[in-house]
């Protein structure tokens, strides 16, 4: 039996009450951490993996679980957001693929998106830790270097291997973000910051509302492709999210993402610029394919080898845009 | 180590029988469960969502209660694998187990069955893949799964075409050829 850390769970009804405890928290400068459906933060409690003293739980807040074509609420379930009539196939296929179906009905999207960066030296029991005397992410006081980039003790570079995000990036996906302090968004892919510790722009108190998709959204065609070792449940060890919007001579917009490679999901705008403004076909499908490839720097820190990742994701961009050529 | 009560009180409709009990403010379904309310049928595996033996019902909904803080459902109406048979009437998805080998050790049984049964609430004809779906989070070591599919089909026959449960306790062979008494 894994031994829960104690910590004091607080079960707001609205918005306001969760954002006025956090700020209450804030003030007497007590750590928290949110949670959503839990399936990420209890099982890294469990492990006691910086585990803090407060958890404010945001099940109970309705009004963050509105789901049409455009919004999406951050407490919508994946089980509920790959049922919805609503949401771009996709997505419903990138949601799918996500853990488990039981898993699915807890797991939320907000919490997909803030998910925490993964290392096998870090997602262990304590008792592991220990015996390697910890890492750099949860040191408990001791300063340990990364085990992955040694000899530098500033770094971590866990890697996100979260599905929804490189989906959500190229469909042209707004986050929003409230406190106390008030409320703002951003395109997604700015939300993301390095490093595997920082993860993301989310200040102490802030959490995600919802994400906002574009008019033009079912206007794009395209795919996710993932690499893991089960298919039933396991963790993108690579994700490779491709969409575009068609011309009569072929994509007139193309965006690539990927995930599961860096601690931080890519957009590879520049890549697919390319791509566009060359376009032939397979050949270009080829060439940028071989650009995505060169452009991640996956490290040894998941199941697969660095170099199979990256070899796999040239194969996953070219199953991703395999639509585009497809008559 | 059981978890000491705590100053929180709890309620839930337990296999249709209401509940109130105090229990730790951040307590684990899965620990209430096994720990306070006496549903031993929820088995503990891995205590972190890999494996599907602690699935209950929340609200007819399959959840893992290795991953749901108790005080998040207080109210909920639970199911556990003690709440599928009526009576002494097995559900037919635990007379199929029995029947067609799904059940073997035993120990990731109470999973499948109350997984498979709101499938088979959900969707009383499922297809071999939607079948294979619904169990994808939930590991047996021993069967190799195709019995567990078998049972399942089985149930849905049963559940659809209104086949009668087989009697299991009714001898399928004679296990003593000429010694049947006369
Ligand atoms: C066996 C197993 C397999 C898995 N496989 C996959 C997989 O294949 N792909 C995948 O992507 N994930 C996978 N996961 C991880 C996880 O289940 C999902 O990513 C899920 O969507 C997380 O959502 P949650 O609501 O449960 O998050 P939680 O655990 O509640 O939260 C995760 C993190 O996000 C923060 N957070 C949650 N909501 C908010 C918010 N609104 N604002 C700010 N911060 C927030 C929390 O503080 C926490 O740090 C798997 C998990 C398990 C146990
Ligand atoms: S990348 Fe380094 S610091 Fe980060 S979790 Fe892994 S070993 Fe620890
Ligand atoms: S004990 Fe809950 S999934 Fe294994
Ligand atoms: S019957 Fe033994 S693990 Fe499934």
């Amino acid at each position: 039996m894994m031994r829960m850390p104690p910590f004091k769970l607080h079960t707001p009804k609205t918005l306001n009450d969760a954002l006025n405890i956090a700020r209450e928290l804030s003030n007497e400068e007590i750590e928290f951490d949110w949670i959503a459906g839990g399936t990420d933060l209890l099982p890294n409690y469990k492990w006691h993996l910086n585990a803090k003293p407060h958890v404010i739980s945001l099940s109970g807040i309705s009004e963050l679980s509105k789901l049409n074509s455009n919004h999406i609420g951050a407490m919508v379930s994946l089980h509920d957001l790959a049922k919805s009539k609503y949401t771009h196939p996709v997505l419903v296929k990138a949601a799918d693929s996500i853990a488990s179906t039981l898993i699915r009905r807890s797991g939320t999207v907000g919490g997909n998106i803030c998910l925490d960066t993964r290392c096998y030296w870090f997602n262990q029991t304590e008792q592991w830790r220990e015996s390697i005397d910890w890492c750099h992410k949860c040191d408990c006081g001791t300063e340990a270097d990364c085990r992955v980039i040694p000899n530098q003790n500033t770094l971590c570079v866990a890697t996100y291997q979260a599905d929804l995000a490189p989906v959500l990036m190229c469909l042209g996906a707004t986050i929003h973000l409230a406190s106390v302090n008030g409320i703002r968004s951003m395109p997604l892919h700015n939300f993301f910051e390095l490093d595997g510790m920082t993860r993301n722009v989310l200040q102490h108190g802030e959490l995600v509302t919802h994400i906002t998709l574009p008019e033009d959204v079912n206007e794009w065609k395209g795919d996710y492709q993932k690499l893991r070792q089960r298919e039933s449940w396991d963790f993108p060890e690579a994700g490779v999210a491709a969409l575009w919007r068609m011309g009569t001579k072929g994509p007139t917009q193309l965006r690539i993402a990927t995930t599961g490679l860096e601690s931080i999901p890519g957009l590879h705008l520049e890549e697919a610029n390319n791509a566009i403004s060359k376009w032939n076909g397979s050949n270009t499908i080829d060439t940028l394919a071989d650009a995505i490839r060169k452009s991640v720097k996956p490290v040894q820190n998941t199941w697969y080898s660095p170099s199979y990742r990256k070899k796999m994701v040239k194969v996953l961009t070219k199953r991703a845009c395999a639509g585009l050529i497809e008559r | 180590m059981l978890p000491s009560a705590g100053d929180v009180s709890w309620s839930a409709e337990i296999n249709g029988v209401n509940k109130r009990l105090n229990i730790e403010n951040n307590a684990i379904l899965l620990d209430v469960l096994r720990d306070q309310a006496g549903s031993l049928g929820t088995k503990r595996g891995c205590d972190m969502g890999t494996c599907g033996c602690c699935s209950v019902l929340v609200n007819g909904e399959p959840r893992l209660s290795c991953l749901t803080l108790a005080a998040e459902v207080d109210g909920a109406a639970i199911t556990t694998v003690e709440g599928l048979a009526d009576g002494h009437h097995l559900h037919p998805i635990q007379a199929m187990f029995a029947e067609c080998g799904g059940s073997q050790c035993g120990f990731c049984t109470p999973g499948f069955l109350v997984v498979t049964s709101a499938l088979l609430d959900e969707n009383p004809n499922p297809s071999d893949k939607e079948i294979k779906c619904a169990i994808e989070g939930n590991l047996c070591r021993c069967t190799g799964y195709q019995q567990i599919v078998d049972s399942v089909r089985a149930a849905s026959d049963i559940l659809t075409k209104g086949l009668q449960l087989e009697d299991s306790t009714s001898p399928k062979s004679d296990p003593h050829p000429g010694f049947s008494g006369g």
